[in-house]
């Protein structure tokens, strides 16, 4: 084993081909956050002549945010976003494709129905969403009244609900896509398991509970993380819901970002806010495999 | 075993090329951005832009062939509204060509004016070259330029036969977010104008007169407001999801802008307090209107032109479609004011802006598409296909515009409510001093904090967002 390990033969061809990617990663991703974290280094803000040409300040931009009350507050708002959309479409996501993965007449269609919001771009979908939840007579409205509520009914302007509304088309949006996961995975699961399940008499729940889900968790993994990464990236609806407010109520970090750069024209700070950004998604990442890599040992 | 080293030399590699890349750049990179901009045009562009002077001034010295120089330049243009604007353009750029053989128009219709000014800067901070000219915000003066990405067009237009006549005729409320620093930088072309909407026919049902101050304003809407059933019909709505712009006639209104110039917010004025007040009491004391802050942008004109509100306030470029599907009276006017008699509105929408970044020579082309385009003939011919406000006043002695202001007469009223307008607030930190607005202005709308407070504390902020910029 040694001694054929220690003479590899070289094959050029491996590296050959995972170049043309390498060559992209590092240049439409390696470099613009190097750039980035070189740049949040620095004062330089293209809307006042003194500021324009950057000058070094060390850590000055981080501190100017973390002493600033409205990014804590925008902060805030992305920890509830997160919570209020990863948990629940993995949740939903699983429950829609446990749903249409049983032989039932035209499950084509109910697949297609729990998967179309993909398929909308998010402006579109928040702007059908905007008329849903028009105060009085907006169908949301409708639906809920019929339910019997008879709360607050004013979505988007209300500070108390802006989050909240943003988070719902947001789930509403995604849980279909991560569906596709879980059925892709639901289909690859092997039988033999689930027969065998079925002759020691395991009920539905059982069944569910300790042979799919565990079976699952490597796709749970994935979705986990693409979904924790589109709660950072998907800030479309925002615009069209809410522009973020009212007061800022419904600010989430990326959209705190382009206000940074390209309203305020702020270079340093919004690579400060991308470096910020770049390093929670890369803990969490990281986090994420090693656990469960961990677990598969 | 294999794979980590695999990956241990891709990650050498990554960061050699990261490095290799870094280092290079990573010093000049200032210098880099400004210098293209700068020294490239006097040395290359000097002499292109003095035959392309030529057309302006003809009768100087226009030597035919030098004339005859083709240039190329790109306007940037936003189409987020609703009607066919890029169709519209395209016309006035064929009869543009067809005029000036030599100049070819490439147009880019792309979103919204932010997304326009965003593509812009993008271009420019990429060290990229910028199209000659864009319409961008009138609002985004200070911004685009304190950043340096504008040139002034002061010499353009004493170049002119009538340089002095050509500005005089912009309807002057539109020409107020043109200067800065005592020189000219846009040229008014997509405007528009906050006005309210109001059912002539629900009003002489009610036996109510088009209302002329506060008071009757409040008590007409609170006549008008019905309950269906469940529904309610709103005598007045008024959107403020996007709120300075729609406040600002109420403040003027009630006699202070909210800006006196481009470092000077005035926020915490009685007045301006006063005006935020009477928002809030429209809902809360009369029941006029829903309570808090109101994201009916959208829906605002279709539940006017449906007869289910009786007032809107929104823009004037609504008006066309708000006058296609009403089958009603539509009255428009100016936001009624404090004292009897009074009303108000304030200008929006986009201006011309020629790029400093562009080569001298599309520089001056472009130029000479914005007086083409500025002509009586193509404002009137805009405005009465878009639904804009034509910006200046002799597009309305057209003989097409008296056509169309005969059948629609509310044209004119818009008009006629910018004539007591006020300036759109444009100030020094634009994003920031609009975003501390609107978080507090939102803040008493929705009853977190009273009126008096809210504007106290915007104040202070939005004087702590301009030190930096106005010492």
């Amino acid at each position: 084993m040694a001694n054929e390990t220690s003479k590899p033969k070289k094959n050029p061809l491996p590296y050959l081909l995972v170049f043309p990617t390498v060559v992209f990663v590092a240049l439409f991703t390696a470099w613009p956050v190097l750039l980035s974290f070189y740049q949040s280094f620095f004062r330089q803000r293209m809307n006042i002549a003194k500021y324009r040409e950057p000058s070094f300040i060390g850590f000055g931009n981080y501190i100017e945010l973390f002493e600033d009350p409205y990014f804590i507050e925008v902060i805030k708002n992305t920890l509830y976003y997160i919570i209020g959309t990863v948990p629940i479409s993995i949740f939903l996501a699983l429950f829609f494709a446990i749903m249409v993965n049983r032989k039932i007449r035209n499950v084509g269609w109910l697949r297609l129905a729990f998967f179309h919001p993909m398929v909308l771009p998010m402006v579109s979908a928040a702007t059908i969403w905007l008329f849903f939840f028009t105060p009085n007579y907006g169908l949301f409205n409708s639906t809920l009244r019929f339910l019997g509520y008879s709360g607050a009914e004013n979505w988007t302007g209300n500070p108390d609900l802006a989050l909240l509304a943003v988070i719902i088309v947001a789930v509403w949006k995604n849980s279909g896509y991560y569906m596709i996961f879980y059925l892709a995975g639901i289909q690859n699961l092997p039988d033999d398991v689930y027969e065998a399940a079925a002759l020691d008499g395991a009920t539905g729940w059982q069944t569910l509970w300790k042979i799919t889900f565990p079976l699952l968790r490597r796709t749970t993994v994935f979705i986990t993380i693409i979904a924790f990464i589109d709660a950072f990236r998907t800030i479309d609806h925002i615009f069209v819901l809410t522009s973020g407010g009212p007061s800022r109520s419904s600010s989430v970090l990326l959209f705190t970002l382009w206000q940074e750069r390209f309203e305020n024209q702020d270079i340093g700070i919004s690579a400060a806010i991308t470096i910020i950004f770049v390093l929670v998604l890369l803990a969490f990442t990281i986090t994420n495999f090693v656990m469960s890599e961990n677990k598969e040992a | 075993m294999r794979t980590k080293k695999v990956f241990l030399v891709l990650m050498a590699l990554l960061l050699i090329i990261g490095l290799g890349a870094c280092s290079p750049a990573a010093e000049p990179a200032p210098e880099e951005e400004s210098a293209p901009v700068e020294e490239a045009a006097p040395v290359e562009e000097a002499a292109p832009a003095e035959e392309e002077a030529a057309p302006v001034e003809e009768e100087e010295e226009a030597p035919a062939e030098e004339m005859a120089e083709p240039v190329t330049f790109q306007v940037f243009y936003p189409v987020a509204v609703d009607a066919p604007i890029a169709e519209i353009l395209n016309e006035y750029i064929e009869d543009f060509q067809a005029e000036y053989p030599h100049i070819t128009v490439e147009p880019v219709f792309s979103g919204g004016y932010g997304d326009v000014q965003t593509a812009i800067q993008t271009t420019i901070d990429g060290g990229g070259t910028p199209p000659a000219l864009a319409v961008m915000l009138a609002t985004a003066l200070y911004d685009l330029n304190n950043a340096g990405y504008i040139s002034p067009l002061d010499s353009y237009v004493a170049g002119m036969e009538d340089g002095d006549a050509y500005i005089a005729d912009f309807l002057p409320v539109f020409l107020d977010n043109s200067y800065a620093y005592d020189e000219l930088w846009s040229i008014p072309f997509q405007r528009s104008a906050t006005v309210m909407y109001y059912n002539m026919d629900m009003f002489a049902e009610a036996g109510l007169d088009a209302p002329t101050n506060w008071e009757t304003w409040a008590t007409a809407a609170q006549t008008l407001t019905t309950k269906d059933g469940d529904a309610t019909n709103w005598g007045l709505q008024y959107p403020s999801g996007w709120p300075y712009w729609l406040f600002q006639p109420l403040a003027i209104g009630a006699g202070q802008n909210i800006l006196d110039d481009d470092c000077t917010v005035v926020f915490d004025n009685p007045a301006v307090i006063e005006a935020v007040q009477f928002y809030i009491d429209l809902s809360g004391e009369y029941e006029a209107m829903p309570a808090g802050v109101q994201g009916i942008w959208g829906t605002a004109p279709t539940d006017f032109s449906s007869g289910s509100t009786a007032m809107i306030i929104h823009s004037s470029g609504s008006l066309k479609g708000i006058i296609e599907q009403a089958d009603f009276e539509v009255g428009l006017m100016g936001l009624p004011g404090k004292e009897d008699g009074s009303i108000s509105a304030v200008p929006g929408g986009g201006n011309f802006y020629i790029m400093s970044g562009a080569p001298q020579a599309e520089q001056d082309a472009a130029w000479l598409f914005v007086e083409f385009l500025t002509q009586p003939k193509y404002i009137a011919d805009y405005s009465i296909n878009t639904g804009y406000v034509a910006s200046t006043s002799s597009s309305y002695e057209t003989e097409e515009m008296l056509a169309h202001t005969a059948e629609v007469p509310q044209a004119l009223s818009a008009r006629d409510a910018l004539q007591q307008g006020g300036a759109e607030l444009a100030t020094q930190n634009l994003g920031a001093v609009r975003g501390i607005f609107h978080d507090y202005l939102q803040r008493a709308y929705n009853g977190e904090m009273t009126a008096d407070e809210a504007m106290a504390a915007a104040q202070v902020e939005a004087d702590a967002a301009l030190v930096d910029f106005c010492e």
